[in-house]
C-alpha cells in the first residue's frame, strides 16, 4: 500500500490564501451550499413530498367543485372559496421549508458541519450562504406551486361563480400567486433558523409543522375572536393577507409584512446568534 | 507557527483545558500526546475555531483561523471519521468543500487518487469503511494543499493496514515540508512517527520536547548482580557512577552504561551474574507524567474543597 503517491500540487505549500473579497466569498459560499443541496437525496424527497400534497390539494378543489355542482342555488351560495392557498400551499410550504431547515440539520445530524465549518469559519457568511440557497427554493418553488396550482385551479372552476370561484378575472389570482412565493422563502429562512436553534432534523420538522399544519387546527377550536386574532398570524394565512385579497383576517398588507418580519427576525435571529456563539462539531 | 496561549476552556463545571499554552514549529511533525480526556481534541478545536475559548487564544501564523478567508489553502485537518454526510458520494462531499474555498473539480480528482479512492469517488459514504472515511478525511484537508495539517487521533479504530496507511501518509506530508500536529493518546504510535512531543494531562501542557530528549532524560540504570556486590560497589563509585544495593543485594548502578560496568568488573575480575540496562520505555514516561498529573489534580481539588 503506498501513501499518496503523485502530489499533484494545487498551490505551493505554505503559500497564503489567496486573498478573495467578501462579495466573492459570499458567492462562493452559495456555490457549495447550493450543490450540498443538489447532491442529497432528501431535497428530491421533500419535493416530491410537495409535489403529492399538491396533487392531493387539488384533488380535493376537484371534490369541491363537482359537489358544488349538484347543490342546490342556496347551498352553492355558502360554499367554500375554491382557493390553492388554503388547500395546497399550507402543505407544500410544509415540505418546500423543510429543505431550508435540512440544509444546517443534515450537517448537524451527519457531522458533516465539522468540515463545513473548517472550510467556511467565518459563521455568519456559512449561514448567509445556506439562507441565500433556502430563500431561493423557498421563492421559486413557492411561486412554480402556487402559479400551476392557481392555473389547475382555474382550469377546473372554469366559469363558475363566486363564492367558489375567488377571481373574477385571472389578473385578480396574480397578487397571490408572487405572495405565496414570498411567504414559502419566509418560510424556509424559518426553518434555517429553527435548524441552526436546535440542530436536529426532527426538532426542525416538528416546529415547522407544528406552526404550519398543526396550529391552525388549534386556532381552529378557539373562541372566534381568537380564532380570527391567532389565526391572522400563522404563516400560510399571511399569503391572502400580504396579498390583500379576500379573506376574513384583520390584518392589512402592512400589518403582514410586519408579522413576517418579525418571523424571520425571531427564528432567524436566534438560530443565527446561537449558530454563531455555540461551540461546533 | 500554531501558538497556544493560555488557553482554558470550562464545559459547566468541568475544566478541560487549564491555561495551556505552547507552540508548534513549522515543518516539524508535532505529537500532541495525553489520555483519553486530557482535552487534546477540545484544543484542536479551539484552534480550528470550531469551539470558542473561556479564555486564552490560538493563533495559526499570527491570526486566529475564523479570520482566514479560504482558509483550506492554509491549513487542512481532519478531526472526525464520521465528517461527511453518508447519502453524498465521496467526490460531492469533496466537490462541496473545495467550491466554497474555490478550489476546482480537477483538484478533487487529484486528492481521491492521492489518498486511494479514485475508484469508489461516486459511491455514497455510507458504505465506507473506518478506513476509507479516514482517507476521506485526509482528502478533504489536502484539498487546498496547505502548509499546515492537523489530525485528531488518526489511527484510532484503524486495522493494521490502515495504520500503517496513515503513518506513511503523515511522513509523507512532513517530507513535503508540511507542519504536521497529530494528537493521540499512543505514546508508541508518536514515537514512530513524530519529531516533537507536546504531552498534556488535565488540561495542562506536562511535556515539550523532541523524542530523543525524552527518551535521554528517562534513561534509568543497570541492575547488576555479583557475588562480590560490594567490592564492585566501591570499583564503580569510584569511577563516578552512582551505586544503590538493593535489599537482595542487587546494585542499581546510575551514571554508566552496561558495557562500562561489565569491563570495570572485568578489569578487577569480579565475577558478574546479571547485567541489565533498564531504561523507561517512552509509555512508561508518558503513563509516569499523565499519573502525576492526575494525582496533582486531585489533591488540588481535596485542597480548595472546603
Amino acid at each position: 500500500m503506498t501513501a499518496l503517491q503523485n502530489r499533484p500540487a494545487a498551490v505551493e505549500i505554505g503559500e497564503e490564501a489567496p486573498s478573495v473579497s467578501g462579495m466573492r466569498l459570499f458567492r462562493d459560499v452559495v456555490a457549495s451550499e447550493w450543490m450540498k443541496l443538489r447532491t442529497i437525496r432528501s431535497t428530491y424527497g421533500f419535493v416530491l413530498g410537495a409535489v403529492v400534497v399538491a396533487v392531493f390539494g387539488m384533488l380535493a378543489l376537484f371534490f369541491l367543485i363537482q359537489s358544488f355542482d349538484q347543490a342546490t342555488p342556496a347551498e352553492q351560495a355558502n360554499y367554500e372559496v375554491a382557493e390553492p392557498t388554503v388547500v395546497v400551499m399550507p402543505f407544500v410550504m410544509f415540505f418546500i421549508s423543510c429543505i431550508g431547515g435540512m440544509l444546517i440539520t443534515s450537517e448537524f445530524t451527519s457531522g458533516s458541519i465539522g468540515p463545513g465549518l473548517l472550510a467556511i469559519p467565518q459563521r455568519w457568511i456559512l449561514l448567509a450562504g445556506k439562507g441565500a440557497v433556502a430563500a431561493s427554493v423557498g421563492l421559486v418553488s413557492g411561486f412554480l406551486f402556487s402559479l400551476l396550482a392557481t392555473i389547475g385551479a382555474m382550469a377546473m372552476l372554469g366559469d363558475r361563480p363566486a363564492p367558489l370561484n375567488p377571481w373574477p378575472a385571472w389578473t385578480d389570482a396574480i397578487p397571490i400567486v408572487l405572495t405565496a412565493g414570498v411567504v414559502v422563502l419566509v418560510a424556509s429562512l424559518v426553518a434555517l433558523g429553527f435548524g441552526a436553534l436546535l440542530r436536529s432534523t426532527a426538532g426542525a420538522l416538528l416546529t415547522m409543522g407544528g406552526l404550519i399544519m398543526v396550529a391552525p387546527v388549534f386556532a381552529h377550536f378557539l373562541p372566534t375572536t381568537w380564532q380570527l386574532r391567532v389565526g391572522s398570524v400563522l404563516l400560510p394565512n399571511l399569503i391572502p393577507q400580504l396579498a390583500g385579497v379576500g379573506n376574513p383576517y384583520l390584518l392589512s398588507q402592512v400589518g403582514a409584512a410586519a408579522v413576517l418580519a418579525l418571523y424571520l427576525l425571531l427564528a432567524l435571529g436566534a438560530g443565527a446568534v446561537t449558530f454563531r456563539r455555540r461551540d461546533a462539531a | 507557527m500554531i501558538v497556544v496561549e493560555e488557553l482554558t476552556k470550562r464545559y459547566g463545571p468541568t475544566l478541560a483545558l487549564d491555561r495551556l499554552s505552547f507552540e508548534v514549529r513549522p515543518g516539524v511533525v508535532t505529537g500532541f500526546l495525553g489520555p483519553n480526556g486530557a482535552g487534546k481534541s477540545t484544543t484542536l478545536r479551539i484552534i480550528l475555531g470550531l469551539h470558542h475559548p473561556t479564555s486564552g487564544r490560538a493563533t495559526i501564523d499570527n491570526r486566529r483561523y475564523d479570520r482566514i478567508r479560504r482558509p483550506m489553502h492554509e491549513v487542512g485537518a481532519v478531526l472526525d471519521t464520521d465528517a461527511a454526510h453518508p447519502g453524498r458520494s465521496a467526490f460531492h462531499h469533496l466537490a462541496c468543500l473545495a467550491r466554497s474555498n474555490g478550489i476546482g473539480k480537477a483538484r478533487v480528482g487529484a486528492v481521491l487518487d492521492q489518498v486511494g479512492l479514485a475508484n469508489v469517488a461516486h459511491k455514497r459514504v455510507g458504505g465506507f469503511s473506518l478506513g476509507m472515511r479516514q482517507r476521506l478525511g485526509i482528502a478533504g484537508a489536502l484539498l487546498g494543499d496547505p502548509a499546515v495539517v492537523l489530525l485528531d487521533e488518526p489511527v484510532n479504530g484503524l486495522d493494521a493496514a490502515g495504520i500503517r496507511w496513515i503513518r506513511s501518509t503523515l511522513r509523507s506530508l512532513a517530507a513535503e515540508g508540511r507542519t504536521v500536529l497529530l494528537s493521540s493518546h499512543l505514546m508508541s504510535e508518536m514515537a514512530l512517527t513524530v519529531d516533537h512531543v507536546l504531552v498534556v494531562g488535565q488540561g495542562r501542557l506536562l511535556e515539550s520536547a523532541s523524542v530523543a530528549e525524552i527518551r535521554e532524560r528517562f534513561e534509568r540504570d543497570v541492575l547488576v548482580r555479583s557475588p562480590r556486590a560490594d567490592d564492585l560497589t566501591r570499583i564503580l563509585t569510584g569511577l563516578g557512577a552512582t551505586v544503590t544495593v538493593g535489599p537482595g543485594g542487587e546494585v542499581a548502578v546510575a551514571g554508566m552504561d552496561a558495557s562500562a560496568i561489565g569491563d570495570a568488573a572485568a578489569a578487577a575480575s569480579i565475577a558478574i551474574h546479571e547485567l541489565t540496562p533498564r531504561s523507561a520505555t517512552l509509555e512508561d514516561v508518558y503513563l509516569d507524567m499523565t499519573s502525576k498529573a492526575a494525582e496533582y489534580r486531585a489533591t488540588k481539588e481535596r485542597t480548595e474543597r472546603p
